[in-house]
C-alpha cells in the first residue's frame, strides 16, 4: 500500500548494488571460500542489507556475533551493539523490528532458553526478526556441546524454524530466510539453526555470492500489522493492543489472533518451498530402509548410507530442512514404500522421531534413534549398527571409547 | 488437494483459519472465490454480482487508504469513495450501500458505535446492527483484516471481499490481490456492467447470528 | 509543519468517527508551544480510557500527553499494568511486548528509528509502572541507562502492583501490609532517582502529579535532554486511591500530602552539567523568540 521504492539497481553507501534476490541467489556468479560457520554467517550479513544487529556472547555463537560488530564497524550494518541478556537481546531485536528495521540476531542454548518469553511475542507480533541458533546443551550440569534439545522448544512459538545442516545452507537460507519471512503474509520471525562448533566451528568450502551484491532493503510498509513510527499512518495505533474484557467475542478475537500467526506459517510454505527447493531433500526413497534426519544427523546418515551399501543393504535418505512449516505431506510421500524409517538425532529426547510418528501412517515403523547428547558425535557406525540389528543383521557392539 | 472451501458462515464456534485449511493465496494476476484460484476477471464479475445481489452492501475502509499518509493512500481513498457511489446508482429500491471505516484496530471502552464504524475485534456487531449481507475490506492492514474476516465467517452470514494491496485473504469468501486504483476503479466498472442482471435478495436476507 | 501530515483523506473524511475528525481539527500536533493549558481548548490525545474513577494516573496521563514537545513524530513504549489499559487509546503509536522489557523495547526502537529517519527527529517515551521499571524490568532500566540510550523513561509510582490486586512491590514504602507483604514490607522503598542519576541519567526528577505546569516543565525538560543528550528518568507518584482506601476525589490531596518538603515526593530533580547547560541555551532561545514576537507584535 505504501509508496513501494524500487531500490534494485541501485547503489548503497558501501557501493553493494541492491539486486533482485533470485538473480542474487541463483544466477550471480559463485565464489568458492574456504571458511568456518561463523565466517560464513558474518559473509551473509554483509549481503544482507541489515538494519540492526543486537548480539551477547555465549558459546558457540560468539564469534559469529562479535564478527557482526567487524561488519558494523565496516559500515555494512545500520546499527549494532551488545545486549545485557538474551532476554534483553531479543526485546531490544523487538523494538527495533517494531520500528520498521530489518533486525538479525545469533543465540545458543541457556541463550535461547532465557530469551524463551520473547519468541511467541515476536510470532504474535508478527516481527520478521532472523535469529541464528547454534544449538549446544541447555540442561545442568553446563555443558557447552553441541545438542540440539533446544529446538524442540522453539517448534509452538509460532516462528518459522530451520534446520541447517552444512555452512552452505547456511548461507544462502540467512539470505533466502528474509526473503521468505518478510513476505506480508507470512512475516514472521525465522529461527535459522545448525548444530553449535560442526557447523559454526569447522572450515568448509563454501560458495559466496559477489561480495557487491546485495538484498533490496526491507519495506516497513507491506507489514500485515502498523510499524510504529508515527507515518504509517501516524495515528491512534497500539502494538499490540490486549482485550481485557470476560466475554465470548474477547476470547474469540484472541483465538483468531492465535490462529493467524499459524495461517501466516502454513503461507509461507509456498515461499519456503521456492527459495530453499523444497522442505526435504530425499534420495533413494523407494528402499525400504530409509534414515530422516536433520542438521548435522543428515550427513551422519549419508556416511552411513555409504557404509550399508559396502555390506548390500540399501537405505534411502530424508534431509528435513524446515521444521515450521512442517513438511508432512512431503514426509508422507516420500516414506510410503519404506518398511523401516531411522531417525538418528542429537539430542536425548528424540523430538523428530516424535514429530514424524505424529504424521505418517503406521508409526510403528519409525526407529526413533540412534541418539547422542551432551556434545558426544555421532560415529555413522552407530546408525549402521541400530539399523542391522533392527533388519536382524548381525552387528558388531560399539562399545563407548575413551581415552 | 482440500475439500475446504470458504463459505458464507456462521459456520463454527470457533472457524477455523482458512490458511490451516490448505487453502492456498492467489498469484499475481489470480484471485480467489470460496477458496478456489480464479482469473482475475472472474473475481469481478462475482464480486460486482455479489454487491448487487446484496441487500446491504457495504465497503470498511481501514486506516491505509482513510488517511492521506501519502499521495497513493488519497488517491485510493478517491477510488473506494467513487466505487461507493457507482454503488449507489446501480442498485436497486430497497438495496442499501453503506461506507463505514475501519479507523483503527483498538478495543474500545465502552464499546463501538455500530452505526458509524467496525472493528476488528467484534466485526460481527457492526455486521448485524446494519443487516450487512456483503462487504468489501480495504486498506485494512493484513493481519487485522484476517482477524475480522474470520469472526464474521465464524458467526454471520455475510458475504466477505477484501481488495488486498499485498498477497491477498483466504479467510475472505473473494479476494484480489495487489490492489490498485485501478482495480478498484475496474470493480465499479463491473458493477455498472451488470447493473440490472442481478436480481437483488431482498427478502430473504439472513444476516442475524445463529450462536 | 508536521502536523500536515496528519491528514484524514479527504474523499473520506464525512465518514470518519467524530473522535478523529475533532483529532485532525483541533489537537495541538505540531505545535510549539503545546503544554497543559490545551486541556479544555483542544483535543486531547486520549479518548475515553478504563481506569478506576479520579484515578491519578488518568491525569498524569492527560499532563503528559498534553505536554510531549513533539507528539507528531514520538513513539511511546509501555509494559503491562494498568497503563496498558489506558494506551490503545492514545493518539500516538505505541507498543506493549512484555512485562518489564519496555527499556529494552525503547532501545532496539530508538535505533531502528535513527538508522532509518537519519535527518529527523523521532522521540521515543517509555511510560511504565514501578513493577515494570524497577522489580521485573530493572536490569533493563539500568542498562539502558548506561549505555545512554537517547530516550525517556517515565515511571507511574503507585507503590504497589495495582493492575494484579495491590502487591508489595520494590517502591513501596517500608511497613506498608499488603498482598504479599503480609507483616509489612521489610526493607526500604529502592531509591531509584539516586540510582539513576548514578547510572548515567542526565535528567532526573522525582515528584507527584498534583501540579500540571511542573509536570509540564518536567516532561518537555526530560523528552528534549533525551533527544539531544542522554537518558532522562521521571518518577511520578500516581497513587492507586483503590488499594490504599481512598475514594475517587481524594488523589489529589493525597499526592499533595506526599510531596511536603519532609515527606516521600517533595519535588527533587538532578541536571547533568552538559544538560544544565542545554536548558541555559534552550531558555536563551525561547527568550530571543519571545522578544522577536513581541517585537513583532508591536510592529503590528
Amino acid at each position: 500500500m505504501a509508496e513501494i521504492k524500487s531500490h534494485i539497481g541501485t547503489q548503497n553507501k558501501k557501493g553493494q548494488t541492491y539486486t533482485d534476490p533470485w538473480k542474487m541467489m541463483h544466477e550471480a556468479p559463485r565464489n568458492p571460500s574456504f571458511y568456518t560457520g561463523s565466517e560464513v554467517i558474518k559473509e551473509a550479513l554483509r549481503r544482507a542489507s541489515c538494519d540492526v544487529m543486537i548480539a551477547y556472547p555465549i558459546t558457540p555463537q560468539s564469534e559469529a556475533a562479535a564478527l557482526i560488530g567487524e561488519l558494523f564497524a565496516e559500515g555494512y550494518i545500520g546499527d549494532y551493539f551488545r545486549g545485557e541478556s538474551e532476554f534483553a537481546v531479543m526485546s531490544q531485536c523487538a523494538g527495533a523490528a517494531f520500528g520498521g528495521a530489518r533486525v538479525f540476531t545469533t543465540t545458543a542454548g541457556p541463550g535461547t532458553m532465557r530469551a524463551m518469553e520473547n519468541f511467541p511475542m515476536w510470532a504474535g507480533a508478527r516481527l520478521p526478526i532472523q535469529m541464528i541458533v547454534t544449538c549446544r546443551g541447555i540442561n545442568s550440569p553446563l555443558s557447552i556441546q553441541p545438542d540440539t534439545i533446544e529446538i524442540s522448544y522453539l517448534l509452538n512459538t509460532g516462528m518459522l524454524v530451520w534446520h541447517a545442516e552444512t555452512a552452505q545452507d547456511f548461507f544462502d537460507w540467512i539470505l533466502k530466510g528474509f526473503m521468505v519471512s518478510e513476505e506480508p503474509e507470512v512475516h514472521l520471525p525465522l529461527a535459522l539453526c545448525c548444530d553449535g562448533f560442526f557447523v559454526t566451528h569447522t572450515k568448509d568450502v563454501v560458495n559466496l555470492t559477489p561480495t557487491d551484491m546485495c538484498l533490496p532493503p526491507y519495506d516497513p510498509y507491506r507489514s500485515p500489522v502498523p510499524c510504529m513510527d508515527m507515518e504509517c499512518p501516524p495515528v491512534r495505533m497500539m502494538r499490540d493492543p490486549f482485550i481485557m474484557k470476560s466475554n465470548y467475542i474477547s476470547y474469540a478475537t484472541h483465538a483468531s489472533w492465535q490462529q493467524e500467526i499459524w495461517a501466516a506459517v502454513e503461507r509461507s510454505r509456498k515461499h519456503t518451498i521456492k527459495w530453499i527447493n523444497g522442505l526435504i531433500d530425499t534420495e533413494n526413497t523407494d528402499a525400504e530402509v530409509v534414515i530422516v534426519a536433520s542438521g548435522t544427523a543428515v550427513s551422519q546418515g549419508r556416511e552411513a548410507i555409504r557404509l550399508l551399501e559396502d555390506e548390500g543393504v540399501r537405505c534411502g535418505l530424508i534431509k528435513v530442512k524446515s521444521l515450521r512449516p512442517w513438511p508432512g505431506e512431503e514426509i508422507r510421500e516420500a516414506t510410503k514404500n519404506a518398511k523401516h524409517i531411522f531417525v538418528p538425532e542429537f539430542n536425548v529426547t528424540g523430538w523428530l522421531a516424535k514429530e514424524i510418528k505424529a504424521t505418517i501412517p503406521n508409526s510403528e515403523r519409525v526407529h526413533a534413534g540412534p541418539h547422542v547428547c551432551g556434545g558426544m558425535t555421532m560415529p555413522p557406525e552407530i546408525i549402521v549398527s541400530e539399523i542391522k540389528t533392527a533388519l536382524g543383521l548381525r552387528s558388531e557392539s560399539l562399545a563407548g571409547r575413551g581415552s | 488437494m482440500t475439500q475446504y472451501r470458504v463459505l458464507p458462515g456462521p459456520e463454527h464456534f470457533l472457524p477455523p483459519a482458512a490458511a490451516s485449511m490448505g487453502i492456498y493465496l492467489p498469484n499475481p494476476g489470480e484471485a480467489h472465490i470460496n477458496g478456489v484460484i480464479v482469473p482475475e476477471e472472474k473475481a469481478y464479475e462475482e464480486a460486482a454480482r455479489q454487491f448487487l445481489m446484496a441487500q446491504v452492501p457495504t465497503i470498511f475502509p481501514g486506516p491505509l487508504v482513510l488517511w492521506a499518509w501519502n499521495e497513493k493512500a488519497a488517491k485510493k481513498a478517491a477510488a473506494v469513495r467513487s466505487l461507493y457511489e457507482t454503488l449507489k446508482e446501480c442498485v436497486q429500491p430497497g438495496q442499501k450501500p453503506m461506507l463505514i471505516p475501519m479507523p483503527d484496530y483498538r478495543p474500545k471502552y465502552p464499546k463501538i458505535n455500530p452505526e458509524v464504524e467496525i472493528n476488528p475485534n467484534h466485526p460481527n456487531l457492526t455486521i448485524w446492527h446494519n443487516k450487512i449481507d456483503c462487504c468489501m475490506f480495504i486498506g485494512v492492514h493484513c493481519h487485522q483484516a484476517n482477524l475480522s474476516l474470520k469472526i464474521i465467517r465464524g458467526g454471520t452470514s455475510c458475504y466477505t471481499v477484501a481488495m488486498c494491496a499485498q498477497a491477498g485473504h483466504e479467510d475472505a469468501m473473494l479476494s484480489f490481490r495487489d490492489a490498485s486504483v485501478e482495480k478498484i476503479l475496474k470493480l465499479g466498472e463491473w458493477i455498472r456492467k451488470l447493473k440490472g442482471t442481478v436480481k437483488p435478495r431482498l427478502t430473504s436476507a439472513k444476516t442475524s447470528a445463529s450462536n | 509543519m508536521s502536523k500536515e501530515r496528519i491528514k484524514i483523506s479527504p474523499d473520506l473524511y464525512d465518514i470518519m468517527p467524530s473522535d478523529y475528525q475533532d483529532l485532525v481539527q483541533s489537537a495541538t500536533y505540531g505545535k510549539e508551544d503545546r503544554g497543559w493549558k490545551d486541556i479544555g481548548t483542544s483535543k486531547e490525545l486520549i479518548e475515553q480510557h478504563s481506569l478506576c474513577a479520579g484515578c491519578p494516573e488518568s491525569m498524569a496521563f492527560r499532563y503528559i500527553l498534553a505536554s510531549l514537545p513533539n507528539p507528531e513524530d514520538t513513539v511511546m513504549v509501555g509494559s503491562t499494568g494498568c497503563t496498558s489499559l489506558v494506551f490503545p487509546m492514545v493518539a500516538v503509536h505505541n507498543i506493549h511486548s512484555l512485562f518489564g522489557n519496555q527499556n529494552a523495547i525503547a532501545s532496539g526502537l530508538k535505533r531502528a528509528l535513527s538508522v532509518r529517519f537519519p535527518d529527523r527527529v523521532k522521540d521515543v517515551v517509555v511510560l511504565a509502572g514501578d513493577g515494570a521499571t524497577v522489580d521485573i524490568g530493572l536490569d533493563m532500566t539500568l542498562q539502558a541507562w548506561f549505555r545512554q540510550e537517547k530516550f525517556t523513561t517515565i515511571c507511574f509510582d503507585n507503590e504497589l502492583y495495582a493492575n494484579t490486586g495491590g502487591q508489595e512491590s520494590g517502591l513501596m514504602q517500608k511497613g506498608f501490609v499488603a498482598k504479599m507483604a503480609p507483616v509489612g514490607k521489610l526493607f526500604d522503598k529502592v531509591r531509584l532517582p539516586e540510582i539513576a542519576r548514578e547510572s548515567g541519567c542526565h535528567y532526573v526528577v522525582n515528584c507527584t502529579v498534583s501540579k500540571p505546569s511542573l509536570v509540564e516543565k518536567v516532561i518537555r525538560n526530560s523528552v528534549l535532554i533525551a533527544r539531544e543528550i542522554g537518558p532522562t528518568y521521571i518518577q511520578l507518584y500516581t497513587p492507586c486511591i483503590l488499594e490504599i482506601g481512598k475514594n475517587s476525589m481524594e488523589g489529589l490531596q493525597e499526592m499533595r500530602d506526599s510531596e511536603k518538603p519532609t515527606e516521600r515526593f517533595a519535588y527533587k530533580e538532578y541536571v547533568s552539567e552538559p544538560a544544565k547547560q542545554f536548558l541555559a541555551e534552550l531558555a536563551a532561545k525561547d527568550k530571543e523568540r519571545k522578544a522577536a514576537a513581541k517585537q513583532l507584535a508591536g510592529k503590528a
